[in-house]
């Protein structure tokens, strides 16, 4: 058997060398993995930029502002940046605060829904629902060709790769005469195809192997405590996916067809697993699960009290608001101070007290979508593998939807932080500077064991696939 | 003729034995019924909640109670994308464009809610609309047909035989040409059937006045696409040694239009031409307004300077002399600046655009399917130009509101006064309620010059090829 293996391989190794096409497309493949690599760290740099430079203009922004109380204010212009600074009823909804999603390291390699997504907002005391859906500028044509980076490169040309290198492994012989000197060998023709598809697989499992070690590698550092089970996880789905894509090919050689027909069934079901099948889930998921934005918009509206001078309609508005918050009870008594600013605050936190409840119900509507087609991912390995990537990447829907829930409780200690000041009538000092409200936003545990399931359950799709090969390349008799 | 018909029933007779072609056949009309009605879901959901929330919106608008024009401007209103009646045929980029905006005074609001954002990554694989099964599946089913076409009788021998007979290659071609469009055209026939009962039966829609037309130049547009696939594909076959090269010229050819090139060729023109961020983009636009385009005139300059306009012109010394309210008139100017400013920058990031755009038409010489599918978003009302007409009529909207509350506050309140007056719904109702018209199809085909001029490059290429065969090909006898 060994000396029989080592022949085989031998011959494949030789005829794959002489094969000028074939190495041609290896480094074509190699080239555009390269390049795809090489396009999505610039496209995370360039937001790697913007975050810097928001960065900076917010600690600009505060930076004038703390400088404001060691001053002599001279100007008008100095006394208002003071006031600013120190007052609450206009620190409130002036100081604008950063709530940014830096990207994972290796989002460069799976830049997914990012080029979407809003990665940073500016956040103020005001109404939350006012400043969350602005969008990012983007071009529409460009969001719909989408980006050719590294999980492209690997989703969808490595299992063409795999179909031309395999599709004629049978075929070929048969159309070439040579396959009755196979038959004559003592080995059986199941097991010289096997070597052959394993020696394939080898080698293009290494190319593929290799591009994103060099991905993972020029991205971030792999052994790093964040990027490590990335990395793991991100070797271990190209290795799946490019070893389901080898068992459909053995599937298909099973059939003893022409190496046309083969071909022809390989591209159709490439067509199947990446066109057809993520298109309809996703017209499913949209008439199943309907949502309108157009009942979001209104939110956004900047109204306010209907009557400034009228103090009955102020004082109505801070009690209502006062009934909400048992944190500023009793600062009622303090009413009479600053009347106008407490409503103001008190009118555009009701808003958004209000018109939780509709937004919850949107998010939730998306998150049931997001759930729904989860729960068909294994359909198609490719939809299973873009989605691991997303997820590992953090470049995935679910982490802008923490995101989006982060943003809320962040604006919550924002609005804590002036609030508890405006409305207990007590001014900013310069120490309160150093413990201003800051962005966090939690780790999720639950997109560890996502991972994991859309691993095993591509394995098993590759497994059964082989098993089905297997069986009916047992029950075929040879020509 | 008869040589032609003869060879066009003897092909079709071939690939209708063949069940894996028949099946792909069969699959693909059901693919695309089902796209169609998923397209008509959607395209009527949206369209309802549109309508409603629309309606509620104007509501809002008239019974907003007595107030002060200015604090009316800021209320404001929304506008909405509406769904045109094509895009349940192709969603083109509605995915990805904003839907809904606000407006008010003072601020061009951005357009909110990219559709996009409400799926998980799947939805980059793109969604199965009829156009997609019509660009992208659809030839896959040609090649299919059609890679064998003069392979297998080289193989076989027969295309001697035919070659003695007297036919020429030119009928042996156009003989199969005609027989795969006989057969994509009976694939294609209920589907057809079905959309001109539709399109002349005058299906009313409120976006697109010229449903027909834009029916018309689909049918025309997707018929010279299959058939140029058609054409290509039999050509391929023709100049191929064996049928397996043909089938993997072809589908190189075939992954290389749909999948790497559009792809590649948007990822190129975003290095090329790099568009600002939001925050930059607003902050620019801010900073003008503040200090001027030249950054040296600052607002306050501006009033100083429209203020003594107004008293050299009518000839007092302070503004209160004046029969109207000057803040009206300032508070008008104020906007008409900052429209300007925003009109500076907007005209650039969408040139910056423009830029980008134009490298997908210019790569459209080079690949059909680009120009089926600018064409066809531009056809269906569902492309970047339709959409930045949109744009420009909600903005116009938008400034035809505040100009009609500025100028009702300069006639009708007194200056320094604010809470005083009250304006109420006999203004509101002056404001008409937003209803957007689509250009006319040939319009928009205006913008697609590059795309026209190619399509019409590769219609006569693809016929000079199939007209004057090769002569050399005769040693692949």
């Amino acid at each position: 058997m060994s000396v029989t293996f080592k022949t085989i391989v031998q011959y494949e190794w030789r005829t794959f060398l002489r094969n000028r096409h074939l190495v041609l497309m290896l480094m074509v493949l190699f080239l555009f993995g390269v390049y795809a690599i090489y396009y999505g760290q610039s496209e995370i740099n360039t937001q790697r930029e913007t975050i810097e430079a928001i960065v900076d203009l917010e600690q600009e922004e505060f930076a004038n502002y703390k400088a404001s109380f060691a001053k002599e204010r001279e100007t008008l212009e100095q006394e208002r940046t003071h006031d600013i600074a120190s007052r609450p009823s206009f620190a409130w909804y002036r100081h604008g605060y950063h709530a940014i999603l830096s990207p994972h390291d290796y989002a460069a390699l799976s830049i997914g829904q990012r080029d979407l997504f809003r990665y940073y907002y500016r956040l103020t005391g005001m109404s939350l629902h006012y400043q969350l859906f602005e969008n990012e500028i983007a071009n529409p044509a460009n969001l719909m060709a989408g980006n050719f980076d590294l999980s492209f490169v690997l989703i969808y040309l490595f299992p063409l790769l795999i179909i031309v290198f395999c599709y004629g492994l049978f075929s070929a012989e048969r159309e070439n005469g040579t396959l009755p000197l196979l038959l004559v060998q003592s080995v059986s023709i199941r097991n010289i195809i096997l070597i052959r598809l394993a020696f394939y697989f080898v080698l293009i499992v290494s190319l593929a192997l290799c591009i994103s070690c060099i991905g993972l590698v020029t991205s971030g550092n792999p052994l790093d405590k964040k990027n490590l089970g990335p990395a793991i996880i991100w070797l271990s789905g190209v290795f799946l996916y490019c070893a389901f894509w080898f068992a459909l090919m053995f599937l298909i050689i099973s059939w003893r067809r022409s190496s046309a027909f083969n071909a022809m069934v390989a591209a159709g079901l490439w067509l199947l697993f990446l066109i057809v099948a993520p298109g309809i889930l996703n017209i499913v998921v949209t008439s199943k699960y309907p949502l309108s934005s157009a009942t979001l918009a209104g939110l956004t509206r900047r109204t306010g009290l209907e009557n400034e001078n009228d103090e009955n309609e102020s004082r109505e508005v801070i009690m209502e608001f006062l009934a909400h918050q048992p944190k500023l009870k009793g600062s009622d008594s303090l009413i009479r101070n600053n009347t106008l600013a407490k409503a103001y605050a008190a009118f555009t936190s009701l808003k958004d007290i209000n018109s939780k409840a509709e937004v919850d119900r949107y998010s939730q509507q998306v998150m049931n979508r997001n759930k729904w087609s989860g729960g068909y991912y294994w359909l198609s390995p490719a939809v299973n593998l873009q989605n691991i990537m997303a997820q590992v990447a953090e470049t995935d829907l679910r982490t802008f939807l923490r995101f989006q829930e982060a943003l809320t409780h962040f604006h919550e200690s924002i609005t804590d932080f002036y609030f508890q000041r405006l409305f207990w009538d007590k001014p900013i000092h310069l120490k309160d500077y150093s413990h201003l409200p800051s962005f966090k936003m939690q780790s999720d545990p639950l997109n560890k064991n996502n991972d994991w399931t859309g691993l095993v359950t591509m394995a098993l799709s590759a497994a059964v696939v082989f098993f089905m090969g297997w069986v009916i390349m047992n029950k075929k008799m040879p020509l | 003729m008869r040589k032609l018909i003869l060879i066009a029933r003897k092909e079709i007779k071939i690939a209708l034995r063949e069940k894996l072609i028949v099946s792909l056949g069969l699959l693909i009309s059901l693919l695309l019924m089902v796209a169609l009605y998923a397209g008509y879901l959607a395209y009527k959901q949206q369209k309802e909640a549109i309508i409603q929330t629309r309606a509620e919106k104007r509501q809002q608008w008239l019974e907003q109670g007595d107030k002060h024009p200015h604090i009316a401007a800021h209320y404001g209103t929304f506008a909405f994308k509406p769904k045109t009646i094509f895009s349940l045929f192709d969603f083109g980029l509605d995915t990805f464009t904003g839907t809904s905006v606000y407006l008010e005074a003072h601020h061009q609001h951005e357009f909110m809610f990219r559709p996009a954002q409400d799926h998980s990554s799947m939805i980059r694989f793109g969604e199965l609309s009829a156009a997609m099964v019509l660009q992208v599946l659809l030839p896959l089913l040609i090649i299919f047909l059609a890679f064998a076409s003069f392979t297998r009788e080289r193989e076989s021998g027969t295309l001697r035989l035919l070659i003695s007979q007297g036919v020429s290659y030119r009928t042996l071609i156009w003989g199969k040409v005609l027989a795969y469009t006989i057969m994509i055209t009976a694939l294609l026939l209920p589907f057809l059937l079905g959309t001109s009962l539709l399109a002349t039966s005058g299906v009313r829609s409120e976006t697109i006045s010229d449903v027909t037309v834009r029916a018309l130049l689909l049918f025309l547009l997707y018929g010279i696409y299959l058939f140029l696939f058609i054409s290509f594909s039999v050509w391929v076959s023709f100049r191929s040694s064996t049928g397996k090269n043909a089938l993997l010229t072809l589908l190189t050819v075939w992954i290389f239009f749909t999948m790497l090139m559009p792809k590649t060729v948007a990822n190129m023109s975003e290095n090329f031409y790099k568009s600002p961020s939001m925050r930059v983009f607003k902050a620019q636009i801010q900073d003008d307004i503040a200090n001027g385009m030249d950054g040296n005139t600052p607002r306050s300059a501006r009033m100083a300077k429209l203020e003594k306009e107004y008293l050299d012109k009518y000839d007092i010394d302070s503004v209160q002399q004046l029969p109207f309210n000057f803040e009206g008139v300032s508070m008008q100017a104020g906007e008409e600046f900052s429209n300007s400013v925003y009109d500076h920058h907007l005209g650039n990031l969408r040139n910056i655009f423009s830029k980008q755009d134009r490298l997908a038409s210019l790569s459209s010489l080079l690949n059909p399917y680009l120009i089926v599918q600018h064409l066809s978003m531009g056809l269906a009302g569902t492309d970047i130009h339709t959409s930045l007409h949109f744009e420009d009529e909600v903005e116009q909207y938008r400034r035809g509101l505040v100009k009609e509350m500025n100028n009702d506050m300069a006639q009708n309140s007194r200056y320094g006064e604010f809470y005083e007056y009250k304006a109420g719904s006999d203004l509101w109702r002056r404001i008409k309620d937003f209803s957007y018209r689509s250009p006319k199809a040939l319009d928009i085909l205006k913008n697609y010059k590059t795309e026209l001029t190619s399509l019409l490059i590769w219609l006569t290429l693809v016929l000079i090829l199939l007209s004057f065969p090769d002569r050399k090909t005769t040693r692949l006898l």
